[in-house]
C-alpha cells in the first residue's frame, strides 16, 4: 500500500479517470492507492483530509481530542465485572492491547451469533459476548458504553491499515453493501455516490463533501457534540436526503459497513477521530 | 445522562520558578437552554458549567467564568509559574453544583 | 414548532392556500400528468397562473424549499446568501440558454434528460425508494413553486 502526499499546486488539478475534476484539497494532503483493480476510485482519502487545520489538530492531540472521554469510559468498563457469569471482558481477553490486535482494522467479519454465521462488527460483537457469555444485557446503539468500548478496541490498531475480507463466504454481505451503495433513496432520490463517489471534494453548501471513508469510526462530531457510531452517520445520511434509515445494527448497514470498509481498504485506523 | 469526568494535564516535576503549561478536559454536555425538545417542543433546561478555579497550594491562580455558548467538554490551557513544590486543585461547578 | 410567529404564519398559509384551490385547482397538473415534449421541454404551465420573480427566489434560496444553492451558484446571490455549493453547475445566464419550457422540465424532474444526475425531481411522487413518511406522497415543491422558481431562473440573464 503506498501512502501519497500531493505537492505544491497539484491539489487542484487531479483529474479523476472519468474525466470529473477533484476540487480542492488543501496542499499536500495524503492519499493511498486504491486496493484493487476494480475500485472505483483513483485516490483513497481519509475524512480528515477534508477538514481544517484545527480540527485535523483536535484529533491528533491524545489530550485535547475530546474522543479519548469515551475511550476512557470504555477503558473502564473493559476491566468491570457484569452479568450473571462474573465476567469482565478482562476475564476472557486479558489486557485489550494484546486482546484485541487487529480486531479494529479487520472487522466486520463473519461469526457465530446465537447459533448461525452472520456479518458483526465491533458494536454487535459487543452485544453477543454480554448476552451469550457474561449474561449481561446487550447496551442499545450508541449508549455511551457501546461507544466507549468500541472507540477502546478499534484504538488498539490505530494506524494499522484497514483491511476487510471480502470474498468467499463474504461476497454476498460485499455484493449487498455495494447494491446500497449505489441504490437511490428518499425524496431526494440520491445514493451514496452520488455526493462521495462523484463529488468528493466539492462544496454542497458549507459542507465539504469527503469520500465517506469509515476508517475514524466511532467519530467525535462537532455537530453532535459528542461521539457517534458509523451507523449513526449512515442513518444521518438517510435522512438528510429524506429517505428512512436502516435500523443501526441491521443486516443493511452492516453491509454497508463491510463494503464502505472495503472502499477504505488501506486507510490508517484513526479512532476516535474528530470530524465536523 | 452522560458521566462527568475529567482529564488533567500537568508536568509532574518543574524546578522552581519555571511556567509550566497545564491542560485540562472535562465531559460535560454543556446544554444551553435554549435548544428545544424536538418531541415535545418544550425547553431543555440549561445544564453548564458556570465557574472554573484552579488553586495551588489552595491559592487560586486562574478562574473563569462559562457561559452557555461554550460548547460540550470544555478545554482549558492555561500557564503557572511554580514558586515550589505543591499541589494543584482543579474545580468545575455546574448548575447544580459541584462536579 | 408551537411559537405564536408559526401558527400565526401557518393559518395564514392554509388561508392563501385555500384561496388558489378555489380559483386555479381546475388548471393545476397532478405530478403524474404533466406532458413532456419530446424528452426536452414542459412548454405548458402547471398550474395556468403566472410565475413570481419574486417568490421564485424565495423558493429557489430556501433551504427547506428549493435549497437550489446547496449545489447551484449564482453570482448575483452572492452578497446576500453565503456558501453556494460547487457540485452542480453555475446558474448565470441560464435563461439566454433554455427556453421557459426546457427550464420547467428540469425542475420537474431532469432525470428525463439526464437519468445519472444527482439533482432531485422536484414534482414527482412515483418511482421513489424508501421516503421518509413525512415526504411520502409529496412534491418536493407545489405546482405553483415550480412556477415561480421558472420565473425566477428567467431572470437569470447575462
Amino acid at each position: 500500500m503506498m501512502k501519497k502526499t500531493v505537492g505544491l499546486g497539484v491539489a487542484a488539478s487531479v483529474v479523476l479517470a472519468g474525466g470529473l475534476a477533484v476540487a480542492e484539497l488543501r496542499e499536500g494532503y495524503v492519499y493511498f492507492e486504491p486496493s484493487s483493480e476494480e475500485h472505483p476510485l483513483d485516490e483513497i482519502i481519509s475524512g480528515r483530509e477534508f477538514r481544517d487545520d484545527a480540527t485535523r489538530a483536535l484529533q491528533e492531540d491524545d489530550f485535547e481530542n475530546p474522543g479519548f472521554l469515551s475511550l476512557e469510559e470504555g477503558e473502564e468498563l473493559w476491566s468491570t465485572v457484569d452479568g450473571s457469569e462474573n465476567k469482565s471482558c478482562e476475564s476472557c481477553h486479558g489486557d485489550v492491547a494484546e486482546g484485541m490486535a487487529g480486531v479494529g482494522s479487520t472487522y466486520p467479519k463473519l461469526m457465530a451469533q446465537g447459533g448461525k454465521t452472520t456479518l458483526t462488527n465491533i458494536e454487535n460483537q459487543i452485544n453477543t459476548c454480554r448476552t451469550e457469555r457474561m449474561g449481561a444485557e446487550a447496551y442499545k446503539y450508541d449508549k455511551p458504553q457501546l461507544t466507549g468500548l468500541t472507540v477502546l478496541i478499534k484504538n488498539v490498531d490505530r494506524g494499522e491499515p484497514v483491511n476487510v475480507s471480502t470474498e468467499g463466504d463474504y461476497e454476498s454481505w460485499f455484493k449487498k453493501g455495494e447494491e446500497l451503495y449505489y441504490t437511490r433513496v428518499g425524496q431526494l432520490d440520491m445514493s451514496c455516490a452520488h455526493c462521495h463517489e462523484e463529488h468528493y471534494g466539492e462544496y454542497i453548501r458549507a459542507d465539504h463533501l469527503s469520500q465517506g471513508q469509515t476508517n475514524g469510526f466511532p467519530t467525535y462530531r462537532f455537530k453532535w457534540q459528542g461521539m457517534g457510531s458509523l451507523h449513526r452517520r449512515f442513518s444521518g445520511c438517510m435522512k438528510n436526503i429524506r429517505g428512512v434509515p436502516y435500523a443501526k445494527g441491521s443486516d443493511e448497514f452492516l453491509a454497508l459497513e463491510l463494503y464502505t470498509a472495503w472502499r477504505g481498504q488501506g486507510l490508517p485506523v484513526e479512532t476516535p477521530s474528530v470530524r465536523n | 445522562m452522560a458521566k462527568v469526568k475529567p482529564r488533567v494535564k500537568v508536568p509532574k516535576k518543574a524546578a522552581a520558578g519555571d511556567i509550566v503549561t497545564i491542560k485540562t478536559l472535562i465531559s460535560h454536555p454543556m446544554e444551553s437552554g435554549q435548544r428545544k425538545d424536538k418531541k415535545t417542543g418544550e425547553l431543555i433546561p440549561r445544564k453548564i458549567i458556570n465557574s472554573f478555579t484552579a488553586e495551588f497550594n489552595g491559592a487560586k491562580f486562574f478562574s473563569a467564568d462559562i457561559d452557555p455558548a461554550v460548547s460540550a467538554n470544555p478545554y482549558m490551557q492555561f500557564s503557572l509559574k511554580v514558586p515550589e513544590s505543591g499541589e494543584v486543585k482543579f474545580t468545575w461547578v455546574d448548575d447544580e453544583g459541584s462536579v | 414548532m408551537s411559537s405564536p410567529l408559526w401558527t400565526y404564519r401557518m393559518a395564514l398559509g392554509a388561508a392563501v392556500a385555500a384561496l388558489t384551490v378555489a380559483t386555479a385547482l381546475a388548471g393545476t397538473v397532478g405530478p403524474g400528468d404533466v406532458e413532456i415534449v419530446d424528452d426536452s421541454a414542459i412548454p405548458a404551465s402547471l398550474t395556468g397562473v403566472a410565475g413570481d420573480p419574486v417568490a421564485g427566489k424565495d423558493v429557489f434560496t430556501g433551504r427547506k424549499l428549493g435549497n437550489c444553492l446547496a449545489c447551484h451558484q449564482v453570482s448575483s446571490l452572492m452578497d446576500e446568501q453565503q456558501f453556494h455549493g460547487e457540485v452542480a453547475p453555475p446558474l448565470d445566464g441560464v435563461a439566454d440558454r433554455y427556453s421557459e419550457g426546457e427550464l420547467r422540465l428540469q425542475v420537474v424532474n431532469s432525470k428525463v434528460i439526464n437519468e445519472d444526475t444527482l439533482m432531485p425531481a422536484f414534482y414527482r411522487v412515483e418511482g421513489l425508494n424508501r421516503v421518509n413518511e413525512k415526504f411520502e406522497g409529496k412534491t418536493i415543491l407545489t405546482a405553483q413553486q415550480v412556477e415561480d422558481v421558472v420565473a425566477y431562473l428567467q431572470t437569470l440573464k447575462e
